[in-house]
């Protein structure tokens, strides 16, 4: 992989993984949900996206709907699917706390990919949706790579500045007076239940873009795309960030999107090489992982002159 | 013509089988509009919890709580402090993550926590007001050198008083203090006293629990003494300490007349 491809592809997917950090910083650093199932809001996102612009079924074809909608309505549907699976799975349990409310978002979004994996009329079970439709980017004469790359970038900035614009406000203040003290923060009048309920929804609804996104760079959504190896991934990209700033939170993922495109992108002579390699990486990973929570490169570098 | 602003009638709560409040009979008194109301009580007499049940922080075992007029059984306690009624905590709870300006801003009622008014921006014009609402509450209760500071620099008396200034800027018409003084060192009392002074005067309703009985006795001017959750005693301070009751359980032979 040459150099250039690599830059696209980190820049890419970084950003993508980035717009879910920022969303989960959003609801853990600051709201105090801990959102074991973020997986399952990108997945809504992809599949709805797919679902909502692939042709009407035909021979043996599985699923039952395809819309065979232009791009953008179908990318208008995976925010909507986002926040409507936010919505039913928000409801009944944010009156959970800590681990508990984990563990529950960890079962949606379990049952969320049990439910794709074995429904073929939705999204055609294990082998997923295939042939995903791409808008056509020659009318603003970019080739693919670079508009997936720049659509990926508006889209982290724009979810960026939407955390900003809503943290940066007297609902900030409100949402974290509610992590610090409910009591306290209900005994100023503070609705707790609502406050907590409209970050949950809001900021699932870029990661369902994210996942349109996803689906349109892949051309293929299926269940083994969307396993809870992609929460695990933003939760350990939000660790790394440092949580708490956005600035952070996307350098730690695209720290961790580089280390995993680079080390892929290394060529072996042989099987052994390789396997050495492999393994070489394990330790490696957790040696930087230790080095950058000792020494948090990305907190200080996101508030850098802000003790001053 | 004044009238019962609060009504506690019967009040009886348990934790498991200990009765905390009301024992078996259940608590019962008023409270007028206006009045400023001293709790006093041995510790374990249920002041606290009281406080607790009127701010809908714990829900009652039985008997119920009318706040002017509206019954506040099943009301939530975010609904209940929306019904203009205040109060602070016996151990002071704080936002460590604000500032401590953001610690009194958060009290206020803003547009700006409307996620409509966020997304549109529209929040921003009456900002400004209520940051000066803030900086003046923060002078009014001797914080105002500390503005800019997080919370964990503020000591124990401080950070009584920064509740206090919570509750001013959000204008309560009932405002329940649990032990304003304690910790509290007596510079900061006078102008604590001075505060309870002028917001009776407003037409406000206070209701303090305190041990600091010189301090009470001097503002108050109703006195409602509790004993193992039920009520002893309820009169006016002179009343009080006249009580044999209220002597014998509670006050000593110090603060008898």
């Amino acid at each position: 992989m040459n150099f250039e491809q690599l830059l696209l592809t980190v820049l890419t997917y970084g950003c993508l993984y980035s717009v879910m950090t920022v969303c989960l910083n959003l609801q853990y650093a600051r709201g105090g949900m801990i959102n074991f199932g973020t997986v399952a809001y990108f997945a809504a996102g992809a599949y709805a996206y797919a679902i909502f612009t692939q042709e009407p079924p035909q021979g043996l074809d599985q699923y039952l709907f395809g819309f065979n909608a232009p791009w953008w309505i179908g990318f208008i549907a995976a925010g909507v699917a986002s926040l409507l699976f936010a919505v039913i799975t928000g409801w009944p349990t944010l009156r959970l706390r800590g681990e508990y409310l984990a563990l529950t978002t960890f079962a949606f979004a379990e049952v969320l990919h049990s439910f794709l994996l074995n429904e073929r009329r939705i999204g055609n079970g294990s082998v997923g949706l295939s042939n995903v439709d791409r808008p056509d980017f020659s009318v603003i004469g970019l080739s693919e790579n670079y508009a997936f790359v720049l659509a990926a970038v508006l889209l982290l900035i724009l979810t960026s500045l939407l955390c900003r614009r809503i943290l940066a406000s007297p609902y900030g203040r409100a949402v974290d007076a509610v992590r610090n003290d409910e009591v306290a923060a209900e005994a100023i009048g503070k609705d707790v239940h609502r406050l907590r309920f409209e970050i949950f929804v809001i900021s699932a609804i870029p990661i369902g873009f994210a996942g349109a996104l996803y689906a349109m760079i892949t051309t293929l959504v299926s269940p083994d795309l969307f396993t809870a190896e992609v929460t695990f991934f933003v939760w350990i990209a939000l660790v790394l960030g440092g949580e708490h700033t956005i600035k952070g939170v996307i350098l730690g993922t695209l720290a961790l999107v580089t280390f995993e495109e680079v080390v892929r992108s290394l060529h072996f002579e042989t099987v052994r090489a390789a396997e050495i390699a492999a393994s070489v990486e394990h330790m490696m990973t957790g040696v930087i992982f230790v080095m950058i929570l000792r020494w948090q490169p990305f907190t200080r570098f996101a508030t850098r002159g802000r003790e001053a | 013509m004044s009238s019962d602003l609060l009504v506690v009638q019967n009040l009886r709560k348990k934790f498991g089988g200990l009765k905390a409040v009301g024992g078996d009979s259940g608590l019962s008194f008023q409270v007028k509009e206006g009045s400023f109301v001293g709790m006093i009580g041995p510790n374990g007499a249920g002041k606290s919890t009281v406080f607790n049940l009127i701010s809908g922080v714990l829900e009652p075992t039985a008997g119920r709580v009318m706040l002017a007029g509206t019954d506040l059984a099943n009301v939530r306690s975010s609904d209940i402090a929306s019904l203009s009624l205040g109060r602070t905590f016996q151990t002071p709870r704080s936002f460590l993550s604000l500032s401590v300006l953001d610690n009194v801003l958060v009290g206020a009622k803003s547009s700006g926590e409307e996620l409509r008014s966020v997304l549109l921006g529209g929040w921003r014009s009456s900002e400004p007001a209520l940051v000066e609402k803030a900086k003046a509450a923060l002078t009014r209760v001797g914080l105002e050198d500390r503005v800019a500071e997080t919370v964990s620099n503020l000591s124990g008396g401080e950070l009584r008083m920064l509740e206090v200034a919570r509750q001013l800027i959000r204008d309560p018409k009932i405002l329940l203090l649990d032990e304003p003084t304690a910790g509290v060192d007596p510079s900061l009392q006078g102008k604590l006293s001075k505060i309870l002074v002028d917001l009776h005067k407003e037409g406000r309703t206070l209701i303090v629990v305190e041990h600091n009985l010189h301090f009470l006795f001097s503002i108050a001017d109703q006195i409602i003494v509790l004993q193992q959750g039920e009520l002893l005693s309820s009169g006016t301070p002179p009343e009080i300490k006249t009580d044999p009751k209220v002597v014998a359980a509670y006050l000593g032979d110090e603060h008898a007349a």
